[in-house]
Protein backbone atom coordinates (compact mmCIF):
# COMPACT_ATOMS: atom_id res chain seq x y z
CA UNK A 1 0.00 0.00 0.00
CA UNK A 2 0.90 3.36 -0.77
CA UNK A 3 1.52 6.36 2.04
CA UNK A 4 -1.51 7.57 0.96
CA UNK A 5 -3.53 4.66 1.08
CA UNK A 6 -2.10 3.56 4.37
CA UNK A 7 -3.27 7.12 6.19
CA UNK A 8 -6.51 6.60 4.66
CA UNK A 9 -7.23 3.42 6.40
CA UNK A 10 -5.78 5.13 9.33
CA UNK A 11 -9.02 7.82 8.84
CA UNK A 12 -11.49 5.39 8.21
CA UNK A 13 -10.40 3.15 11.10
CA UNK A 14 -10.94 6.32 13.49
CA UNK A 15 -13.68 7.08 12.19
CA UNK A 16 -15.04 3.77 12.61
CA UNK A 17 -13.84 3.50 16.55
CA UNK A 18 -15.73 7.16 16.66
CA UNK A 19 -19.04 5.79 15.18
CA UNK A 20 -18.96 2.67 17.51
CA UNK A 21 -18.20 4.55 20.68
CA UNK A 22 -19.63 7.78 20.49
CA UNK A 23 -22.63 7.61 18.82
CA UNK A 24 -24.76 6.44 21.48
CA UNK A 25 -23.60 9.05 23.88
CA UNK A 26 -24.30 11.93 20.88
CA UNK A 27 -28.29 10.47 20.13
CA UNK A 28 -28.62 8.19 22.67
CA UNK A 29 -31.01 10.01 24.80
CA UNK A 30 -33.25 10.17 21.71
CA UNK A 31 -34.12 6.36 21.77
CA UNK A 32 -35.15 4.57 24.55
CA UNK A 33 -33.97 1.52 25.63
CA UNK A 34 -36.64 -0.99 26.85
CA UNK A 35 -36.14 -2.11 30.39
CA UNK A 36 -35.65 -6.28 29.87
CA UNK A 37 -32.74 -5.42 27.54
CA UNK A 38 -30.87 -2.90 29.84
CA UNK A 39 -30.95 -5.46 32.47
CA UNK A 40 -29.03 -7.89 30.10
CA UNK A 41 -26.47 -5.67 28.83
CA UNK A 42 -25.54 -5.77 32.40
CA UNK A 43 -24.04 -9.00 31.39
CA UNK A 44 -22.38 -7.50 28.38
CA UNK A 45 -18.58 -6.66 29.40
CA UNK A 46 -17.97 -9.99 31.56
CA UNK A 47 -18.85 -12.10 28.73
CA UNK A 48 -16.84 -9.61 26.06
CA UNK A 49 -13.96 -10.08 28.10
CA UNK A 50 -14.41 -14.04 28.15
CA UNK A 51 -14.75 -14.17 24.33
CA UNK A 52 -11.51 -11.95 24.51
CA UNK A 53 -9.21 -14.11 26.21
CA UNK A 54 -10.63 -17.94 25.49
CA UNK A 55 -9.22 -18.53 22.67
CA UNK A 56 -6.65 -16.71 23.33
CA UNK A 57 -6.15 -20.26 26.31
CA UNK A 58 -7.50 -22.66 24.49
CA UNK A 59 -6.53 -22.16 20.75
CA UNK A 60 -2.64 -23.02 19.96
CA UNK A 61 -1.72 -23.60 16.58
CA UNK A 62 -4.67 -22.89 14.94
CA UNK A 63 -6.79 -25.41 16.63
CA UNK A 64 -8.56 -25.95 20.38
CA UNK A 65 -5.63 -27.59 22.65
CA UNK A 66 -6.24 -28.74 26.08
CA UNK A 67 -3.12 -30.26 26.83
CA UNK A 68 -0.35 -30.08 29.27
CA UNK A 69 1.97 -28.82 26.27
CA UNK A 70 -0.59 -25.43 25.57
CA UNK A 71 1.51 -22.93 27.28
CA UNK A 72 -1.52 -20.26 27.19
CA UNK A 73 -3.66 -22.88 29.04
CA UNK A 74 -1.22 -23.85 31.63
CA UNK A 75 0.27 -20.52 32.16
CA UNK A 76 -4.20 -19.29 32.69
CA UNK A 77 -4.91 -22.08 35.32
CA UNK A 78 -1.92 -21.63 37.14
CA UNK A 79 -2.20 -17.59 37.34
CA UNK A 80 -6.01 -18.16 37.99
CA UNK A 81 -5.89 -20.22 40.64
CA UNK A 82 -2.83 -17.61 42.06
CA UNK A 83 -4.84 -14.80 41.72
CA UNK A 84 -7.97 -16.41 43.06
CA UNK A 85 -5.90 -17.15 46.47
CA UNK A 86 -3.73 -13.68 46.53
CA UNK A 87 -5.73 -11.27 44.52
CA UNK A 88 -2.45 -9.88 43.09
CA UNK A 89 -2.53 -8.92 39.46
CA UNK A 90 1.11 -7.98 39.22
CA UNK A 91 2.07 -11.35 40.74
CA UNK A 92 -0.20 -12.99 38.38
CA UNK A 93 0.70 -11.25 35.44
CA UNK A 94 4.42 -12.42 36.77
CA UNK A 95 3.92 -15.70 37.66
CA UNK A 96 1.69 -16.20 34.57
CA UNK A 97 4.32 -15.32 31.96
CA UNK A 98 7.01 -17.50 33.33
CA UNK A 99 4.76 -20.54 33.34
CA UNK A 100 3.89 -19.50 29.62
CA UNK A 101 7.84 -19.41 28.99
CA UNK A 102 8.63 -22.50 30.53
CA UNK A 103 5.97 -24.43 29.03
CA UNK A 104 6.85 -22.90 25.96
CA UNK A 105 10.36 -23.83 25.80
CA UNK A 106 9.72 -26.85 26.79
CA UNK A 107 7.31 -28.33 25.15
CA UNK B 1 -24.55 -7.39 79.99
CA UNK B 2 -27.72 -5.16 79.08
CA UNK B 3 -25.84 -2.42 80.89
CA UNK B 4 -23.04 -2.70 78.31
CA UNK B 5 -25.09 -3.34 75.32
CA UNK B 6 -27.01 -0.29 75.73
CA UNK B 7 -24.03 1.79 76.39
CA UNK B 8 -22.46 0.16 72.93
CA UNK B 9 -25.65 1.47 71.43
CA UNK B 10 -25.43 4.45 72.80
CA UNK B 11 -21.74 5.42 71.63
CA UNK B 12 -21.95 3.49 68.89
CA UNK B 13 -25.02 5.74 67.80
CA UNK B 14 -22.62 8.46 69.32
CA UNK B 15 -20.21 8.01 67.23
CA UNK B 16 -22.45 7.54 63.72
CA UNK B 17 -23.62 11.23 64.79
CA UNK B 18 -20.10 12.07 65.17
CA UNK B 19 -18.80 11.08 62.07
CA UNK B 20 -22.10 12.31 59.78
CA UNK B 21 -21.19 15.70 61.54
CA UNK B 22 -17.47 14.87 60.56
CA UNK B 23 -18.38 14.03 57.52
CA UNK B 24 -20.57 17.09 56.80
CA UNK B 25 -17.59 19.35 57.94
CA UNK B 26 -15.11 17.30 55.65
CA UNK B 27 -17.29 17.75 52.75
CA UNK B 28 -17.79 21.55 53.48
CA UNK B 29 -13.89 22.11 53.80
CA UNK B 30 -13.57 19.99 50.20
CA UNK B 31 -13.60 22.53 47.50
CA UNK B 32 -15.57 21.02 44.36
CA UNK B 33 -12.39 21.56 42.99
CA UNK B 34 -10.71 19.03 45.65
CA UNK B 35 -13.65 16.57 45.12
CA UNK B 36 -13.05 16.59 41.19
CA UNK B 37 -9.59 15.76 41.84
CA UNK B 38 -10.08 12.86 44.35
CA UNK B 39 -12.52 11.33 42.49
CA UNK B 40 -10.48 11.06 39.24
CA UNK B 41 -7.56 9.71 41.37
CA UNK B 42 -9.38 7.15 42.58
CA UNK B 43 -10.52 6.24 39.15
CA UNK B 44 -7.00 6.29 38.27
CA UNK B 45 -6.24 3.97 41.35
CA UNK B 46 -9.27 1.72 40.79
CA UNK B 47 -7.95 0.46 37.62
CA UNK B 48 -3.86 0.53 38.49
CA UNK B 49 -3.52 -2.99 38.73
CA UNK B 50 -4.68 -4.19 35.09
CA UNK B 51 -2.60 -1.12 33.39
CA UNK B 52 0.65 -3.17 33.08
CA UNK B 53 -1.60 -6.27 30.95
CA UNK B 54 -2.92 -3.25 29.24
CA UNK B 55 0.83 -1.55 28.36
CA UNK B 56 1.76 -5.14 27.40
CA UNK B 57 -1.42 -5.55 25.16
CA UNK B 58 -0.23 -2.17 23.28
CA UNK B 59 3.60 -3.18 22.89
CA UNK B 60 2.29 -6.03 20.94
CA UNK B 61 0.45 -4.03 18.86
CA UNK B 62 3.10 -1.53 18.57
CA UNK B 63 5.50 -4.19 17.30
CA UNK B 64 2.65 -5.79 14.87
CA UNK B 65 2.17 -2.19 13.19
CA UNK B 66 5.80 -2.11 12.56
CA UNK B 67 6.47 -6.00 11.61
CA UNK B 68 3.75 -5.36 9.00
CA UNK B 69 6.09 -2.53 7.28
CA UNK B 70 4.80 0.93 8.43
CA UNK B 71 6.73 3.61 9.25
CA UNK B 72 7.49 5.58 12.41
CA UNK B 73 5.07 8.17 11.53
CA UNK B 74 2.29 5.69 10.38
CA UNK B 75 2.37 3.92 13.33
CA UNK B 76 2.47 6.16 15.48
CA UNK B 77 -0.63 8.25 13.63
CA UNK B 78 -2.53 4.49 13.81
CA UNK B 79 -2.30 4.33 17.26
CA UNK B 80 -2.70 8.40 17.97
CA UNK B 81 -5.75 7.93 15.76
CA UNK B 82 -7.56 5.10 15.71
CA UNK B 83 -6.81 3.56 19.50
CA UNK B 84 -8.73 0.63 19.23
CA UNK B 85 -6.08 -2.70 19.14
CA UNK B 86 -8.23 -5.51 18.05
CA UNK B 87 -9.34 -3.37 15.28
CA UNK B 88 -6.02 -2.33 14.30
CA UNK B 89 -4.45 -6.16 14.65
CA UNK B 90 -7.43 -7.48 12.28
CA UNK B 91 -6.57 -4.62 9.93
CA UNK B 92 -2.79 -5.16 9.80
CA UNK B 93 -3.08 -8.29 7.81
CA UNK B 94 -5.35 -6.57 5.47
CA UNK B 95 -2.74 -3.86 5.09
CA UNK B 96 -0.64 -6.05 3.77
CA UNK B 97 -2.58 -7.84 1.67
CA UNK B 98 -3.59 -4.10 -0.22
CA UNK B 99 -7.36 -5.28 0.38
CA UNK B 100 -10.02 -1.94 -0.60
CA UNK B 101 -9.82 0.55 2.35
CA UNK B 102 -13.54 -0.07 2.60
CA UNK B 103 -13.24 -3.68 3.52
CA UNK B 104 -10.59 -2.49 6.42
CA UNK B 105 -13.25 -0.04 7.40
CA UNK B 106 -16.57 -2.58 7.56
CA UNK B 107 -13.86 -4.83 9.62
CA UNK B 108 -12.91 -2.29 11.90
CA UNK B 109 -16.65 -1.55 12.26
CA UNK B 110 -17.42 -5.03 13.20
CA UNK B 111 -14.98 -5.90 15.62
CA UNK B 112 -15.48 -2.29 17.68
CA UNK B 113 -19.29 -3.48 17.85
CA UNK B 114 -19.17 -4.40 21.23
CA UNK B 115 -18.80 -1.27 22.05
CA UNK B 116 -21.93 0.22 20.69
CA UNK B 117 -23.84 -1.95 23.59
CA UNK B 118 -20.99 -0.71 25.97
CA UNK B 119 -21.91 2.86 25.02
CA UNK B 120 -25.60 1.96 25.92
CA UNK B 121 -24.95 1.19 29.00
CA UNK B 122 -22.27 4.10 29.75
CA UNK B 123 -23.75 7.41 27.77
CA UNK B 124 -26.96 7.90 30.26
CA UNK B 125 -24.64 8.36 32.73
CA UNK B 126 -23.68 11.03 31.22
CA UNK B 127 -26.38 12.97 29.19
CA UNK B 128 -25.36 16.57 30.65
CA UNK B 129 -22.31 16.73 29.10
CA UNK B 130 -21.34 18.97 26.57
CA UNK B 131 -21.56 17.43 22.87
CA UNK B 132 -17.81 17.40 22.22
CA UNK B 133 -17.41 16.21 25.77
CA UNK B 134 -19.55 12.96 25.57
CA UNK B 135 -17.88 12.74 21.90
CA UNK B 136 -14.14 13.15 23.37
CA UNK B 137 -15.19 10.62 26.21
CA UNK B 138 -17.26 8.33 24.33
CA UNK B 139 -13.90 7.78 22.02
CA UNK B 140 -11.78 7.08 24.67
CA UNK B 141 -14.03 3.85 26.11
CA UNK B 142 -12.22 0.77 26.77
CA UNK B 143 -12.75 -3.04 27.16
CA UNK B 144 -11.40 -2.97 30.54
CA UNK B 145 -12.77 0.42 31.68
CA UNK B 146 -15.88 -0.52 31.12
CA UNK B 147 -15.67 -3.36 33.81
CA UNK B 148 -14.75 -1.40 36.55
CA UNK B 149 -16.73 1.95 36.25
CA UNK B 150 -20.28 -0.56 36.06
CA UNK B 151 -18.54 -2.40 39.55
CA UNK B 152 -18.54 1.53 40.65
CA UNK B 153 -21.48 2.78 39.52
CA UNK B 154 -24.25 0.01 38.82
CA UNK B 155 -27.21 2.42 38.84
CA UNK B 156 -27.32 5.67 36.72
CA UNK B 157 -28.34 7.62 39.53
CA UNK B 158 -26.40 10.71 39.77
CA UNK B 159 -23.39 11.12 41.85
CA UNK B 160 -20.87 14.00 42.10
CA UNK B 161 -17.52 12.82 40.66
CA UNK B 162 -18.99 10.03 38.73
CA UNK B 163 -17.54 12.10 35.75
CA UNK B 164 -14.03 12.11 37.17
CA UNK B 165 -13.96 8.91 38.46
CA UNK B 166 -14.50 7.65 34.93
CA UNK B 167 -11.80 10.04 33.52
CA UNK B 168 -9.61 9.11 35.62
CA UNK B 169 -10.06 5.30 34.79
CA UNK B 170 -10.28 6.20 30.71
CA UNK B 171 -7.21 8.78 30.72
CA UNK B 172 -5.19 5.76 32.91
CA UNK B 173 -6.47 3.04 30.22
CA UNK B 174 -5.32 5.51 27.51
CA UNK B 175 -1.74 6.46 28.55
CA UNK B 176 -0.82 2.71 29.82
CA UNK B 177 -2.38 1.61 26.15
CA UNK B 178 -0.13 4.49 24.37
CA UNK B 179 3.29 3.59 26.64
CA UNK B 180 3.51 0.14 25.67
CA UNK B 181 2.65 0.95 22.02
CA UNK B 182 4.61 3.59 21.33
CA UNK B 183 7.10 1.58 22.80
CA UNK B 184 6.46 -1.19 20.92
CA UNK B 185 6.47 0.75 17.43
CA UNK B 186 10.24 2.06 18.48
CA UNK B 187 11.30 -1.64 19.91
CA UNK B 188 9.59 -2.89 17.43
CA UNK B 189 12.44 -5.12 16.06
CA UNK B 190 14.18 -5.91 18.94
CA UNK B 191 11.64 -8.13 20.76
CA UNK B 192 10.75 -11.72 19.45
CA UNK B 193 7.25 -12.50 18.56
CA UNK B 194 7.92 -16.01 19.91
CA UNK B 195 8.29 -14.68 23.68
CA UNK B 196 4.74 -13.84 23.66
CA UNK B 197 4.37 -10.40 25.50
CA UNK B 198 0.77 -10.65 24.56
CA UNK B 199 -0.19 -13.24 26.69
CA UNK B 200 0.59 -10.59 29.66
CA UNK B 201 -2.94 -8.14 28.59
CA UNK B 202 -4.65 -11.72 28.21
CA UNK B 203 -3.50 -12.58 32.13
CA UNK B 204 -4.42 -9.25 33.24
CA UNK B 205 -8.43 -9.58 31.63
CA UNK B 206 -8.14 -13.33 33.40
CA UNK B 207 -7.75 -10.99 36.69
CA UNK B 208 -10.40 -8.52 35.82
CA UNK B 209 -12.88 -11.65 34.90
CA UNK B 210 -12.40 -13.85 37.85
CA UNK B 211 -14.10 -11.99 40.20
CA UNK B 212 -16.84 -11.18 38.27
CA UNK B 213 -17.86 -14.98 37.51
CA UNK B 214 -18.51 -15.69 41.53
CA UNK B 215 -21.76 -14.57 40.57
CA UNK B 216 -23.60 -17.43 39.06
CA UNK B 217 -25.82 -15.71 36.44
CA UNK B 218 -22.69 -13.72 34.69
CA UNK B 219 -20.85 -17.47 35.11
CA UNK B 220 -23.48 -19.10 33.27
CA UNK B 221 -23.35 -16.07 30.59
CA UNK B 222 -19.48 -16.28 30.44
CA UNK B 223 -19.64 -19.88 30.04
CA UNK B 224 -21.87 -19.47 26.91
CA UNK B 225 -20.12 -16.59 25.38
CA UNK B 226 -16.80 -18.70 25.83
CA UNK B 227 -18.35 -21.36 23.81
CA UNK B 228 -19.98 -19.62 21.01
CA UNK B 229 -16.33 -17.66 20.71
CA UNK B 230 -14.75 -20.86 20.67
CA UNK B 231 -16.49 -22.17 17.98
CA UNK B 232 -17.06 -19.16 15.99
CA UNK B 233 -13.08 -18.50 16.62
CA UNK B 234 -12.95 -19.19 12.19
CA UNK B 235 -15.54 -16.55 11.19
CA UNK B 236 -14.69 -13.60 9.29
CA UNK B 237 -14.36 -9.65 10.73
CA UNK B 238 -14.16 -11.51 14.57
CA UNK B 239 -17.86 -11.38 14.61
CA UNK B 240 -17.91 -14.42 16.36
CA UNK B 241 -17.24 -12.58 19.12
CA UNK B 242 -20.40 -10.43 18.77
CA UNK B 243 -22.50 -13.62 18.73
CA UNK B 244 -20.85 -14.53 21.79
CA UNK B 245 -21.43 -11.20 23.92
CA UNK B 246 -25.39 -11.58 22.75
CA UNK B 247 -25.88 -14.88 23.27
CA UNK B 248 -23.66 -14.85 26.93
CA UNK B 249 -26.45 -12.18 27.61
CA UNK B 250 -29.20 -14.11 26.95
CA UNK B 251 -28.10 -17.11 29.10
CA UNK B 252 -27.40 -14.72 31.63
CA UNK B 253 -30.77 -13.25 31.97
CA UNK B 254 -32.20 -16.61 31.45
CA UNK B 255 -30.49 -17.95 34.20
CA UNK B 256 -31.18 -14.94 36.66
CA UNK B 257 -34.86 -15.74 35.45
CA UNK B 258 -34.86 -18.91 36.52
CA UNK B 259 -33.54 -18.42 39.73
CA UNK B 260 -35.84 -15.59 40.50
CA UNK B 261 -38.58 -17.62 39.81
CA UNK B 262 -37.23 -20.82 42.34
CA UNK B 263 -35.82 -18.09 45.06
CA UNK B 264 -39.05 -18.98 46.69
CA UNK B 265 -38.29 -22.34 47.29
CA UNK B 266 -34.28 -22.88 47.61
CA UNK B 267 -33.67 -19.50 48.68
CA UNK B 268 -30.42 -19.31 47.25
CA UNK B 269 -28.75 -16.34 46.59
CA UNK B 270 -26.04 -15.75 44.70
Amino acid sequence: MSNLDIWAVIAVLTLGTFLTRATFWLVGHHITIPKRVHEALRYAPACALAAIIVPDLLIHHDHIEVSLTNPQLMSGIIAGAFFLYQRSMLGTILLGMAVFTVVRIAS
Amino acid sequence: MQDSSQTDQTSSADRIANLSQAQINEKEMETPREMQKRCFREGVRACSPSLIGITAWGLVTGIAMIKSGFTLVQALGMTFFVFAGSAQLAALPLIVLSAPVWVIFLTGLMINLRFVIFSVIIAPHFTYLKFWQKAFWGYMTGDVSMVYFMSRFPTEQAEPGKFEYMKGLFAANWVAWQLGSVAGIFLGNLIPQSWGVGFAGTLAILCVLLPMILKRATLAGVIAASAIALATYHWPYKLGMLAAVIVGMLCSMAWEEWQERHSGTSGEQS
